[in-house]
């Protein structure tokens, strides 16, 4: 089959009275409590037979008010909270939030913080696309199935990296690790080998994954042109991440506008062209080799020095924040993580605004669903790996 | 732990209509008691359960589900759908919006069943507890039966959870109601026994190291620039300040976006996606009330709002463009719509949660509250701690 | 002894037997299962687990029965038990030894296949009744799915039928012995047409690539959304023994019965069947699941085309072939 780029606009606000004169559809309540809705998102799918004509997503099943939160809380009591958000990858909350307030205070992060930061971005990458993987193909294969076998795999692996986490950290996710100006714990002694030990075994399991979902005949048969989303659409709804890279867009934070100590390696961005839910699983497998790639490459370089900056691990609780306003994107799991402080001098935010990847990830169902079948409505929404810790905050 | 076995006979025993037939049958009630046995172990030994998972702690359910604890051993299994299962485990925050459904579940499910809330979220709200959004507890609305702390718990404890429930379901069928003592040798641990790593491998030198610098300098070494886009940044930034100024806008203040009137801004949008920033980045309304202002206290400020819009141009090099509209109460925007597709959830957030109207947009309904929410959270005069209405 | 307790007493033993082999295969299957995503499966009930299938059941029994608003009682009632009677009733002619069968029908065949092509009603009858619409989505794949695969069943049943000259299984049975199995010789005819077979039965008893109906990742449960305790419990055992029954069964017409070195016997029948049943297991734990309408492509596309080919070969083969 020859795959194309097709530029399909579909008006996603025209009534359903246009689309069906004589109003024939059966109206299918999807979620917000289904197995493949990847946590609490629903959405009212109208369907002529099997296929789905019009879709109304709907979000806010988990909003969890965490922006109010956040303007109730003075700044050091943030990241705990932030961590909860994508409660896949919670290091990266920690990582833009922190970010945002250290470019608000003008603080230098020490080299060896961003370079741990960096490392355990990547380990969290790995993670969440290893957790994505399994959800995927769970979606495909079903609770009872093969599906459930890659599954469990992969939380066999994700396993090896939490316990690395726990090692540093204590806690198996929500970290707390980060603080304003570096972080909270250092890597403990013999880390690094602990790594390079659990990398290998998930780097040679890989082509078995790959054998169980990418090289297999049902698995592209259920992908392939599924779900095509085209460039410049994405980039309009502020779809980022893997998806964005697999419509054929090459746009990295890590390489184009780099943080942490991303200016110090070099990140090789993987890019698709098809947009399809295939491409985007390639893609985030791709990530995979290279975020192991690239923690390889880093753990024996850690620089020597302090882990924190300005401040001592015994942290006051308050700080205040000169007046100002911050954007700080960083690129997690699931596209760009943005966070928008708006900073009054006082010790309290007035404004804290989260972007999620994910939410503008879902904005693009009713672009790409209409046309597909219930089963391909399930694919295409675990290929956009929305998290609605997140999506919804 | 300790469990105190007394004889409750308050009525509130289960008891099957079967087990209640078959002891009113004359010749029969002899076989009732090694048949209740029997029906007891199968109740005890195969709890399968539906997943209540809304968030973080529904991934962690997966993991006990999974190879390292594997509740398949004690016979459980995850049922999709609520009429097979027998025990609820509420994994997660549940929202005002999302209880309705939570309840529906839960009365879908058949007799005897059983609840575990699982994670600080759903046994008390968590750190969410106040806010207006979030129901502390489900057993505010839920009968539940076993309580697995922590944030979230791990799969063992979790594992630990189903097995309390298996000795309740004992107890319950007995007739019996369990009474916990607390176990002051559970009570006396408040740290872990081993010291942490990241605590075992710091040494005295290198704290000392590390206040030294703090009193000192922040500067490490020299690294190139973090694209860190502050409309401080913004105002240097040549390329941009070129870009803005052909497109109308003349002042630059460090302390926020340029702001841009309110009839020229679909324009500028316009024109900044004609010029490379094709992707929306987000929309961020924010309230201010009278004496508040982008400097702090300001007592010559009305009540306001401001819009920031921002837009990314794509691949290396990529920057951010940030422009702000401020409009008095009341008054309303140009919808970004037209020019970014994106621009139709992120002003439908904005109208949902702080209130600024969005003119012409193709569907302004709120995205996050449910439709009959009145109110604007995110609005300043709006009180954090202020629950919602039935758990006030 | 009077036929007529003979038959009873046979039919005792035979359903009896089909439901216990069942209690073993969902054992079976969830230690299976376990081995092969790196957990255990069950440990903790009865010695290895065993006991696990037996407290489900004693669990199932004293689930409340719910009936859901505005569904209708009788078709909702009337489901799962059709289901449990089709999937055992196809057990009465599958011969377990020399001489042991519950019914030792001339027509044995076309009675399996009839009775396999009735499995479908429950299930639509279920997903019709339930008031359901993830229920409904799910009998209508069932009805589109059962529909098509019944060709190809049918037509790879007929190449051992016209390589034997007879519809009573127990003589294709007894052709079959001492080695002259049809898989084996003429294996060009006997290979492809027990694949089909195997195809046929995964989506006839709607196991993984084929389990549209069910598809719990879209369908929630697909038809028994809305079941609970014993009607679940039926649906659940039907399933299971359908499975079981099929594997019987391609052991009876390909793989000789109850044939086997050191003189026939049950155990030969048990082997094999639980051979062909671990195939069925090991495929649905390994592979996704395929959307209805490539399932129907496959089918129609490649599997009635083959079928109709073997069917005439078979018959080519009887004509003019060589002595059997």
């Amino acid at each position: 089959m020859q795959v194309q780029t097709i530029t399909r606009r579909v008006d996603p606000h025209l009534a359903i009275d246009l689309y069906d004169p004589e109003a024939e559809l059966l109206l299918l309540h999807f979620g917000p409590q289904h197995p493949s809705t990847h946590g609490v998102f629903r959405m009212d799918l109208y369907l002529d037979g099997e296929i789905v004509v019009k879709v109304v997503p709907y979000v806010g099943y988990l909003h969890r008010a965490v922006e109010k939160l956040c303007e109730k809380l003075t700044y050091a009591q943030i990241t705990p909270v932030v961590d909860k958000n994508d409660y896949v990858a919670p290091m990266t909350n920690e990582q833009a939030i922190n970010m945002a307030f250290e470019a608000l205070l003008g603080i230098e992060v020490p080299r060896r913080a961003r370079w741990i930061r960096t490392i355990f971005a990547e380990m969290q990458r790995i993670a969440s696309h290893l957790l994505w993987l399994g959800t995927f193909a769970l979606d495909m294969g079903g609770a009872l199935g093969g599906g459930s076998t890659v599954f469990l795999h992969c939380f066999r692996e994700r396993e090896l990296i939490l316990d690395l986490f726990e090692d540093v950290t204590g806690a198996r996710f929500h970290y707390n690790t980060h603080t304003v100006g570096g972080n909270r714990h250092d890597i403990p002694a013999g880390w690094s080998a602990k790594v390079k030990a659990a990398l290998d075994v998930i780097a040679s399991r890989l082509p078995e994954y790959a054998s169980m979902t990418l090289e297999n005949r049902i698995f592209i048969e259920r992908t392939r042109g599924v779900g095509i989303l085209d460039g410049e659409l994405a980039l309009e709804l502020g779809v980022t991440g893997p998806i964005l890279r697999a419509s054929g867009v090459d746009h990295d934070l890590r390489r184009d506008a780099p943080f942490h100590a991303y200016d110090e390696v070099k990140v090789n961005v993987v890019t698709r062209s098809a947009g399809d839910c295939l491409a985007r699983a390639q893609v985030r497998l791709g990530e995979i080799e290279e975020s192991i790639r690239l923690v390889r490459a880093m753990i024996d370089g850690i620089p020597e020095g302090i882990i924190n900056a300005g401040r001592p691990i015994k942290q006051p609780a308050q700080f205040k924040i000169p007046a100002g306003q911050v954007y700080v994107g960083i690129e997690t799991p699931r596209g760009e993580l943005g966070t928008y402080v708006i900073a009054d001098g006082t010790a309290n935010a007035h404004r804290l605004k989260i972007r999620p990847p994910s939410l503008h990830a879902l904005s693009a169902l009713p672009h790409i669903l209409p046309g597909a079948t219930v089963s391909d409505a399930v694919v295409i929404l675990g290929s956009l790996d929305p998290i609605m810790g997140e999506a919804d905050r | 732990m300790a469990v105190t076995r007394r004889t409750v006979d308050d009525g509130s025993a289960f008891e099957h209509p079967l087990y209640k037939t078959l002891l009113n049958t004359p010749g029969l009630s002899v076989s009732v008691a090694p048949l209740d046995d029997l029906l007891t172990w199968g109740l005890t030994n195969s709890l399968w359960v539906f997943p209540m998972a809304t968030s973080c702690c529904g991934i962690e359910l997966m993991a006990a589900a999974a190879g390292r604890v594997d509740l398949d051993r004690m016979g459980t299994i995850v049922r999709g759908t609520p009429r097979q299962a027998d025990v609820m485990v509420v994994a997660g925050t549940i929202t005002v919006k999302m209880a309705p459904r939570v309840k529906l579940l839960w009365d879908q499910m058949p007799e005897p069943k059983w609840c575990i809330a699982m994670g600080s979220c759903a046994i008390s709200g968590d750190f969410y507890r106040e806010l207006y959004s979030v129901v502390p507890g489900v057993d505010t609305f839920l009968p539940v039966d076993v309580y697995v702390p922590g944030c979230p718990p791990n799969p063992e404890a979790l594992m630990h959870g189903l097995l309390r429930l298996q000795e309740k379901v004992q107890l319950q069928r007995q007739g019996q109601k369990v009474v916990r003592d607390p176990n002051p040798a559970l009570l006396a641990i408040t740290k872990p026994s081993v010291p942490r790593l990241c605590d075992a491998d710091r040494t005295a030198e290198m704290d000392a190291a590390q206040e030294e610098s703090a009193a000192t300098s922040t500067a490490s070494e020299p690294r190139a620039p973090l694209h860190f886009d502050t409309p401080a940044a913004q105002a240097v930034d040549p390329d941009l300040q070129r870009l803005f100024a052909e497109n109308g806008v003349k002042d630059f203040p460090r302390e926020g976006p340029a702001l841009v009137p309110a009839a020229q801004h679909l324009a500028l949008a316009r024109k900044l996606k004609a010029q490379g920033f094709r992707q929306l980045v987000s929309i961020v309304a924010s309230h201010w009330p009278a004496g508040r202002g982008r400097k702090g206290a300001d007592a010559e400020e009305p009540e306001h709002f401001e819009v920031a819009y921002l837009v990314r141009s794509v691949g290396s090099g990529t920057r951010v463009a940030t422009w702000a509209v401020r409009l008095a109460p009341g008054e309303s925007i140009a919808s970004l719509v037209p020019v970014y597709a994106g621009a139709d959830w992120q002003e439908r957030e904005q109208y949902d949660l702080v209130g600024v109207p969005f003119a012409d947009h193709p569907d302004l309904r709120r995205l996050m509250m449910a439709e009959n929410y009145s109110g604007h959270p995110l609005r300043r005069d709006f009180a954090a701690d202020t629950a919602a209405a039935p758990w006030r | 002894m009077n036929v007529h307790v003979r038959s009873l007493v046979l039919a005792v033993v035979v359903v009896s037997t089909v439901l216990a082999l069942t209690t073993f295969a969902i054992w079976f299957e969830r230690k299976f299962a376990g081995r092969m995503q790196s957990r255990l499966g069950p440990t903790r009930v009865g010695p290895v687990g065993l006991l696990q299938p037996v407290a489900d059941a004693f669990k199932l029994m004293q689930k409340e029965s719910i009936r859901p608003a505005n569904a209708d009682w009788a078709l909702f009632n009337l489901a799962p038990l059709l289901a449990a009677v089709c999937a055992l009733g196809a057990a009465a002619v599958v011969p377990l030894a020399p001489g042991l069968a519950a019914a030792d029908v001339d027509l044995g065949v076309l009675f399996v296949l009839a009775i396999g092509a009735v499995t479908v009603l429950p299930v639509f009858i279920a997903g019709w009744s339930s008031n359901n619409k993830f229920a409904l989505l799910g009998g209508m794949r069932a009805i589109a799915q059962s529909i098509s695969y019944e060709v190809p069943l049918l037509l790879a049943a007929l190449v051992p039928i016209i390589l034997s000259g007879s519809m009573n299984l127990s003589e294709i049975v007894r052709q079959q012995a001492e080695g002259h199995w049809i898989a084996v010789w003429p294996f060009f005819l006997g290979i492809p047409a027990f694949a089909i077979f195997l195809l046929a039965m995964l989506a006839e008893s709607n196991r993984i690539p084929f389990d549209i109906p069910e598809a719990e990742s879209e369908l929630v449960a697909g038809v028994t959304t809305e079941y609970t305790g014993m009607k679940f419990a039926l649906f659940y055992l039907a399933e299971y023994a359908h499975t079981l029954i099929a594997s019987a069964l391609g052991a009876a017409l390909f793989l000789g019965g109850w044939d086997g070195p050191f003189g026939p016997g049950l155990h030969w029948l048990l082997l094999k069947t639980f051979v062909l049943f671990g195939s069925v297991y090991w495929v649905r734990w390994t592979l996704l699941r395929f959307r209805s309408d490539q399932l129907l492509r496959i089918c129609w596309t490649w599997l009635v085309p083959a079928g109709v080919v073997l069917v005439m070969g078979a018959g080519a083969w009887v004509a003019w072939g060589p002595l059997p």
